[in-house]
């Protein structure tokens, strides 16, 4: 009871300086007071933002452009955690986040980036870290779905910023916004261009991500929501090849030896690349299509060799933008939507090098 | 008197694999059973297979070797790097590969003989410091974009029936049976596996013998990441994680001692087979890829504990 | 009454071999029965299945009356069976009092899983005081002499309140001083009414200790009777089922030049300063007691621990040597002293193991093995040394410690060695098969080889050697010939200091 008193009386002090904050000398205040100024002006933001999130909703089909950030201007720092850094795409998501942040300002020291090593454990101690060194708002690609909601909900009471991008979590309401794709649509829109490709009828097979997670989870959902209208397609065999395009051609090989098939559809370009390579040892690339998502460089390149029929991108280096421009908004006290859902694009031999240039 | 006992140390292992083919064959006739499968068998225990040699190797001299994964995936990304610039002689991604893997081989050797570091831990190290080198080469993501002859190491067939990849295969393990049975390097690879004490009183150099056996280790992974490299055409810097795993496992089902100093080629070469039978067989049977594991493990733990058996009852 | 050990009709099979045929016999309680044969002749399986680690396939263990069968040594050792065994079963990192109390710990009360350390230092270092050894429970077992491991060993035993104790060739590694006190320590376990199972392969001490002896040969009980009805000659007869001329064969060697001279040397703590010089055809033996640095003398000429300095000539000329292939290039043998840590490679064959040594020069073409060559190598020295083994390929594992010794001796010999060390050749080996060394040693030396013998039993020394060097504490402190040989002067030096060199 004592405590919440002086928390109180505290806070009414910092109150008042930051009322006046223009005008007092900044030079004569001293730690602590510069850390209790900190959190009134958050608190007062939060309350802003929440009332602000109902008014907000979901925008779908999102475009880079009809995005912009709040400038840099005194010096608020963000902090991004990647789940991990070993392929194409979280390489491109993370470049573009930072190249967003530098432009808006958030160079040198106030823009960290962090790799989280696949690891739940590793991503949530690195986000208290940042927390603790008193970052201002911060750009989550989870590892997990459940894993880091605590930390999420902790770093929300610090009075930091969370966006969450690319993979939702378990409680979205947890954080102040998520940018990112609809993995269930991006499915279906892969899926809806295999059915055009093969009139509608014949065998495939499903090469998935990791079972149980959200990408597969979503990516699944979305293929199994347009077969259903298609019942001359068969799908052979659906299994997990972890992202893996080694063992991605290992499991096409062993699917070729056995069964008639028209199409192998992949839940990312590097198990796409494998499978390509699958069908082209058992020289039967005229035959069958394989297809990827993710639109990465080297599955881009497979369309143009003739390995790869097609691919979707989700927006990658747009989501990575917005992300930025969300963010920096939410650190400077402005209202942004809840969601940002990242508008798929369907690339084949025909439109590749639209994306190519880029 | 002495083939029976030689027969019989390998019964187990022998007993599994053919119970296994046997009842693939049955529950598959159509798919499993046809030659082109069959020869898709041994393509697919080629990777392992080589690195599984390299393996038995160190393992028979009474090391182990964790970075071996890691070390596919730097040589198959050095080989990517220089295979990416055109006109460069094919040779050279070659020799990239099989040099990094020297050289990682070299580190671990000079790491165990020399700083007399527990094996485990050095190569544990270098697993570590290797993965992250090939991160930081690739820049994190595959290297691709690779002159078209580079295709031509591991990715074609020889008269479109036999994959090159069994070739290379079986020539490593031919060679690896025959300097491990038929020369003076092999059989002090034993006896400083069986007792180091006794090879060095016996005049033998451990020390030396050690690096160069680590060296052989790390080019056989050097070879792997090269052949994993031209098949998928990208030198991916996460390729390989937990191939020593599978390394270990073809070595220990195949009848090696993981103290040292024991162990015959075949029985690895065998052991790298049954590991690709498995997935194959349960691929094509459409087992999921959870229940395969567990189904791996089990067989692993059976080989190995009929092997074990059968070599009692024979002593 | 009954007896307080009794093995009735023991038989036990293994394919192809009887290795034990209708064993009988009874013991008391109080009586040390010492249990002789030759290796091989299935003492040590007889012992297996009293502490159940063998089961027999016929026949009945009574203790104190009662029929017992025991499925593991721990069902044994409940009963009161302990075994001491040659190779010391102690864990080196632990403290005596833990080694004591090992798989029996005192928990502490009311905390199952805490072990009552000061209690169990309490007890264990009344155990110790008990029994009269100055040893603290405290002491990490690593910093323990063999002996002193060998008697906490037997404080366990005591401990257990074990009625029959089985004592595996306990003084093979041991100093006759030390002896002296596991000596003492047998007679206070007898005194205490316990049984003592006593395998050993030196005459002297049977006859000393113990009151029954059993002999076993070929799996068959040849002879128990008290040790009072026995003669040496009978025992050896008993045991070997053929007389045996003399124990140390006569010398037929004539010496000649000087081949082999060490100068000055000095290596680590043990080797201070060592000279000596060795002539072709010469036997010379190191007496001195444990630690006094014979066997790190050779070590250190031999190239297998650094030489700090010192000099060494072959005919006048000085080598180099700095590892053991160094010393082997130039014809130096050394068959170390303990042969399963750095003689042999248990888990490789015999042939193996023979051409280990001289693989790379004689047996193989660039590189690659000759395997018949090999085959027949292996071959020409297992008759040679009569090694007993259906082939080469068997485990030398599987071979009994003569044979063994005899495939270690094999090795080197194929190379042709001019200069050969026996570390402690006939350490725990049997009658037959050491005489058979010593035969070879003999024959060794007529054809101009340079010879030199380590050896902790006396009379071997003086039985075999033209002269003999004795060290104490890194240094030689005196040399005998032939006709100045006795154990008095010997045990002198042995125990002298630096400077007492009297001759």
């Amino acid at each position: 009871m004592k405590k919440r008193i002086i928390v109180g009386l505290f806070l009414a002090v910092s109150l008042m300086m930051t009322a006046c904050g223009g005008a007092s000398d900044s030079k004569t205040t001293t730690a602590a007071e510069t850390k209790a100024e900190a959190e009134a002006t958050t608190a007062a933001g939060k309350e802003a933002s929440t009332e602000k999130q109902e008014v907000s909703d979901v925008v779908k089909d999102a475009k880079a452009e009809q995005f912009s950030g709040a400038k840099n201007e005194e010096k608020k720092s963000m902090a991004l955690f990647m789940s991990h850094m070993t392929n194409e795409f979280v390489k491109t998501l993370s470049s573009s986040v930072q190249k967003e942040a530098e432009e808006l300002g958030y160079t040198g020291d106030s823009f960290k980036i962090y790799d989280g090593k696949n690891d739940v454990a590793t991503q949530v101690s690195q986000i208290e870290q940042a927390v603790t060194l008193g970052v201002d708002g911060i750009i989550i690609e989870p590892v997990s779905t459940d894993g880091i909601v605590k930390a999420v909900k902790d770093a929300e009471k610090a009075g930091v910023k969370v966006v969450i991008l690319n993979q939702r979590i378990s409680d979205q309401n947890a954080a102040d916004t998520f940018v990112g794709a609809d993995n269930e649509s991006t499915g279906a829109a892969l899926m809806k261009k295999v059915m055009e490709d093969l009139d509608g009828k014949g065998n495939i097979v499903e090469l998935l991500g990791p079972m149980g997670s959200d990408g597969q989870v979503g990516r699944s959902k979305g293929f199994d929501s347009v077969l259903a209208g298609y019942p001359d397609v068969k799908v052979i065999a659906s299994d997990s090849a972890d992202w893996d395009t080694a063992k991605a051609l290992t499991l096409t090989e062993n699917w070729l030896t056995s069964s008639d098939i028209q199409a192998v559809v992949a839940q990312n370009d590097g198990m796409a690349v494998g499978a390509a390579q699958a069908v082209k040892e058992a020289g039967l690339t005229d035959k069958i299509k394989v297809y990827g998502v993710d639109a990465t460089s080297d599955g881009l390149n497979a369309i143009v060799n003739g390995g790869m029929t097609g691919t979707v991108s989700q927006g990658t280096e747009d989501q990575g933008k917005i992300s930025a421009d969300l963010c920096s908004n939410l650190i400077y006290g402005q209202s942004v939507p809840k969601e940002v859902i990242a508008t798929n694009v369907v690339y084949t031999k025909e439109n590749v090098n639209e994306i190519l240039k880029k | 008197m002495n083939r029976k006992k030689i027969n019989f140390k390998n019964y187990g292992i022998f007993v599994v694999f053919i119970v296994l083919v046997i009842i693939l064959m049955i529950l598959s006739p159509n798919a499993f059973a046809k030659p082109r499968n069959l020869i898709n068998v041994v393509k697919q225990a080629s990777i392992n297979g080589v690195l599984a040699c390299g393996m038995m190797f160190v393992i028979i001299a009474g090391g182990i070797d964790l970075s071996a994964g890691s070390v596919v995936a730097l040589s198959g990304v050095v080989a990517a790097y220089l295979a990416q610039m055109q006109g460069i002689p094919i040779i050279l991604p070659i020799l990239g590969a099989l040099g990094t893997g020297a050289l990682i081989g070299l580190i671990n050797g000079f790491g165990a003989a020399y700083a007399e570091l527990p094996p485990f831990i050095i190569t544990l190290a270098t697993m570590s410091i290797v993965r992250g080198a090939a991160l930081i080469l690739s820049g994190g993501s595959p290297v691709f974009g690779l002159q078209e002859q580079f295709e031509g190491i591991a990715g074609i067939s020889i008269a479109n029936v036999i994959p090159i990849l069994v070739l290379y295969f079986l020539l490593i393990a031919v060679f690896s049976g025959f300097i491990l049975n038929k020369t003076v390097f092999g059989r002090h690879v034993y006896a400083i596996g069986g007792n180091s004490i006794t090879a060095k009183v016996s005049g033998i150099n451990v020390k030396s013998m050690l690096l160069r056996v680590y060296i052989i280790c790390g080019v056989f992974s050097g070879i792997a990441g090269l052949l994993i490299a031209s098949r998928t055409m990208q030198g991916s810097p996460t390729v390989g994680v937990g191939y020593e795993m599978d390394a270990i496992a073809a070595v220990v089902i195949g009848g090696v001692s993981m103290s040292g100093g024991s162990g015959k080629w075949y029985g690895t070469i065998i052991g790298a087979l049954l590991l690709a039978l498995i997935s194959n067989g349960l691929d094509i049977l459409g087992v999921s890829s959870n229940f395969q594991q567990i189904i791996k493990g089990i067989i692993i733990a059976v080989a190995v504990y009929l092997d074990l058996r059968g070599k009692k009852t024979s002593a | 009454m009954s007896h307080l050990l009794e093995m009735r009709n023991i038989s036990k099979d293994y394919p192809g071999v009887k290795v034990l045929d209708d064993i009988s016999f009874s013991a008391e309680g109080g009586e040390v029965l010492a249990l002789m044969g030759e290796n091989g002749a299935g003492k040590s399986t007889l012992m297996k299945i009293l502490m159940g680690i063998a089961q027999a396939d016929r026949g009945e263990i009574f203790l104190e009356g009662n029929k017992e069968q025991f499925q593991s040594p721990k069902a044994a050792m409940d009963k009161g069976i302990v075994m001491i065994h040659q190779e010391l079963n102690v864990l080196l990192d632990m403290e005596v009092s833990e080694n004591i109390f090992l798989g029996r710990e005192i928990k502490k009360k009311g905390i199952p899983a805490r072990v009552d350390m000061d209690e169990q230092r309490k007890q264990a270092q009344a155990f110790l005081d008990s029994v009269g050894i100055k040893i603290d429970a405290k002491d990490l077992m690593r910093n323990l002499s063999v002996a002193q491991m060998q008697l906490i060993e037997i404080v366990k035993a005591i401990s257990v309140h074990a009625k029959v104790i089985i004592m595996d060739e306990p003084t093979s590694a041991i100093t006759e001083a030390e002896a002296t006190i596991l000596f003492e320590q047998i007679e206070k376990l007898k005194k205490a009414g316990v049984l003592i199972i006593y395998i050993s392969h030196k005459m002297d001490e049977i006859f000393k200790i113990s009151d029954k002896i059993a002999v076993l040969r070929d799996g068959h009980l040849i002879r128990v009777d008290e040790t009072k009805n026995f003669t040496e000659e009978d025992l050896i007869r008993a045991m070997v089922g053929r007389e045996l001329q003399d124990v140390y064969p006569k010398k037929t060697n004539h010496p000649g030049k000087v081949l082999f001279e060490v100068e000055n040397l000095a290596s680590g703590k043990y080797v201070k300063d060592v000279s000596f010089q060795i002539r072709e055809g010469e036997v010379v033996g190191f007496a001195g007691l444990v630690g006094s640095g014979r066997s790190e003398t050779m070590e250190a000429l031999f190239g297998v621990s650094p030489r700090e300095k010192g000099k060494l000539r072959i005919n006048g000329a000085e080598i180099e040597i700095h590892n053991p292939k160094d010393a082997i290039r130039h014809k130096i043998a050394f068959a170390t002293e303990d042969r399963k840590r750095s003689g042999l490679n248990l888990i490789g064959s015999i042939k193996e193991n023979v051409t280990m040594v001289s693989l790379a020069e004689k047996i193989s073409k660039h590189g690659i093995i000759q395997d018949k060559k090999e085959g027949e190598v292996t071959e020409e020295y297992i008759k040679k040394l009569r090694i007993k083994t259906p082939n080469g390929d068997e485990f030398v594992g599987n071979l009994s410690g003569g044979n063994q010794q005899k495939v270690v001796l094999a090795k080197w010999l194929l190379g042709e060695p001019e200069i050969l060390i026996f570390d402690e050749p006939t350490r725990g080996i049997d009658v037959g098969a050491k005489h058979e060394i010593y035969e070879l040693i003999n024959v060794l030396s007529e054809q101009k080889k340079a010879i030199i013998v380590i050896s902790s039993e006396m009379p071997e020394l003086m039985g075999i050697c033209d002269r003999l060097y004795v060290m104490s504490e890194g240094y030689i402190t005196g040399e005998l010939n032939k006709d100045e040989f006795n154990q008095e002067a010997i045990m002198r030096l042995a125990s002298a200091r630096k400077g007492g060199m009297t001759q």
